[in-house]
């Protein structure tokens, strides 16, 4: 199995807080990995950092083994690197097949074609019907984004970044606010289109449950820092992890 | 189709309105198809790309400063307007640079500022400008193409005609730019500037290119203007007539596409009524605007739109 990212040393500070601090990690291809801790271990500032989304004060990324650490967001997608957010962050006036076809024609490079209709795009077109199609939108292809269900526009924003076909994608909470049943049916979804389209998916999720039986691999985040990394098994027993975040029950 | 047929019936109409219509009401309709122009620029960058100019009166000025100075120098129409849109999409690209790097309130004061900028230096650079008296005697020159034709615009009925076709093409352009992926683009940007960037998009340059092209359109409406009046003045970039495409599209609409168009009828015409009864018309105006603003939340298009969406 191959890296797919790779930190070292990675640090961010704000004034006397580390929210990250000297995290180094080596998070391999086709594993499904969450990233969990208590809330503000720094496990979102982490995400915004190896999406791009934030630049660390220290430390290095490397992206199959490319440097990336400098790199905005943008470029980063065009690599392979997408990511959802935790608060929900999609295209509300735009329809959900434009919130789908807007990604899609990003990563054809087609965005700046000025005077062709959409309706011309005809491989943008079928790729978004497509994945309209897996994250079970059909039917609200032509609503505006925003008037969705909470559950929808969650699975929406998954659409959106799967939509950039990336070859690593960072999910923020993909199933915060939704009832117990959609959160399955969400983190299900995930691990299908996981297998199906080769993507890496690194998540960030509380819902213990879930973690435990979705990931291959788990990263437990205190502080700031990498408390622990390992198969669920592993981390289940981590007496450290136990005491700081996962109490007794589990 | 109904669309179709509407639009059809409409520019029959407007190309039939000097048989029925008087030299004022072809006056009026010239100013009502310039505001028009004006707005559908303005309405890229604020209801499509999410940005709040209040500065378009500058490239506006610079399009008929220009074409004002070409016309003076070398009397052909189309050079002329052609050479004021240039001009002007070329300040508002150097513009942009500085202005694009900002969102929100920032981006407004700055185009506000650089407006403002423009309107100095119309005012004070006497010798490009013409200062405080303007440019005058701006011939309205024919419309030629060397060997091909020459048409005599002298009448106005052949200069509506000419503000009429460069109206319908500036109109069609924008209906391809914003029905576009370039236009489904710089909507995401409006909608989401964080989505956009990490779906890949590179937001700075779609601002950009919005910016251009709305300082573009301002020009193409500044240009048309020089040979009707015969006069450019520095009152043309000031900040208040950058409220006109403001107002204008705020009444018709903004999220739609011809919202701006219908709005800026509706602003002329209601200046153009008002201003006969009562020297407060500015008062009466903002008044009647601010009444169907409010009324209306989706401008007077919505009316039209059973969800008052895109139209």
């Amino acid at each position: 199995m191959k890296a797919i990212i790779r930190t070292e040393s990675l640090g961010k500070y704000f004034g006397q807080m580390a929210a990250v601090h000297e995290v180094t990690l080596t998070l391999q291809e086709g594993l499904f990995t969450s990233v969990i801790g208590p809330n503000g271990a720094g496990k979102t500032t982490l995400i915004n950092i190896l999406s791009g989304y934030m630049l660390p004060d220290r430390g290095k990324i490397y992206f199959r083994e490319k440097e990336i650490t400098r790199l905005g967001p943008d470029k980063r997608v065009k690599m392979g690197i997408s990511r959802s957010f935790q608060v929900m962050n999609i295209f509300p006036r735009m329809t959900v097949f434009q919130n789908i076809l807007l990604p899609v024609l990003s990563r054809l490079n087609k965005t700046s074609s000025a005077f062709s209709s959409l309706q011309s795009q005809k491989e943008a077109v079928e790729e978004a019907e497509k994945i309209l199609g897996e994250v079970w939108l059909q039917e609200e292809k032509d609503s505006p984004g925003g008037e969705l269900s909470h559950g929808d526009q969650r699975l929406l924003e998954l659409g959106i970044a799967v939509a950039s076909n990336p070859q690593l994608c960072f999910l923020d909470e993909p199933s915060s606010g939704m009832t117990p049943i959609e959160r399955i049916k969400v983190l299900e979804l995930v691990k299908k289109l996981a297998s199906e389209r080769k993507t890496t998916f690194i998540i960030v999720e509380h819902d213990m449950d879930i973690v435990f039986s979705l990931s291959d691999w788990i990263v437990v985040m205190n502080r700031g820092e990498v408390l622990a990394e390992g198969k669920p098994g592993d981390i289940r027993e981590n007496q450290e992890v136990r005491d700081i975040y996962l109490g007794e029950e589990i | 189709m109904k669309t179709r047929l509407a639009i059809l019936i409409l520019v029959v109409l407007l190309a039939l309105l000097p048989a029925y219509a008087g030299k004022y009401a072809l006056y009026v309709a010239i100013h009502i198809l310039l505001l028009s122009i004006f707005s559908l620029g303005f309405n890229l960058l604020f209801g499509y790309t999410g940005l709040l100019s209040f500065g378009q009166a500058g490239f506006y000025a610079v399009g008929a400063y220009g074409c004002a100075k070409i016309l003076l120098a070398y009397p052909s129409l189309l050079v002329g307007i052609v050479g004021g849109v240039v001009i002007a999409g070329a300040v508002s690209l150097l513009l942009g640079f500085l202005c694009i790097r900002h969102t929100r309130i920032y981006f407004s004061m700055l185009t506000l500022s650089f407006g403002m900028m423009i309107f100095s230096l119309a005012w004070k650079w006497r010798d490009v400008t013409g200062g405080d008296d303007g440019l005058v005697g701006i011939p309205r020159a024919p419309l030629e193409i060397p060997g091909l034709f020459k048409i005599n615009m002298a009448p106005m009925e052949n200069y509506y005609y000419v503000v009429l076709a460069f109206a319908i093409l500036a109109i069609y352009l924008f209906y391809r730019i914003v029905h576009s992926p370039m236009g489904l683009t710089m909507q995401g940007i409006r909608d989401s500037e964080t989505r956009s960037v990490c779906i890949g998009i590179s937001v700075r340059k779609y601002r950009l290119l919005s910016f251009t092209i709305a300082g573009m359109y301002a020009g193409l409406a500044g240009a048309l203007l020089p040979p009707l009046e015969s006069t450019v003045t520095p009152p043309l970039a000031h900040w208040s007539h950058s409220a006109e495409p403001v107002l204008a599209t705020l009444l018709g609409g903004v999220y739609s596409f011809s919202g701006p168009i219908v709005g800026s009828v509706l602003f002329y015409l209601l200046k153009d009524i008002i201003v006969r009864f009562t020297e407060y018309w500015q008062m009466c105006l903002g008044i009647i605007v601010v009444v169907l603003v409010m009324g209306f939340r989706g401008g007077v298009v919505s009316i039209f739109s059973r969800k008052g969406g895109q139209r």
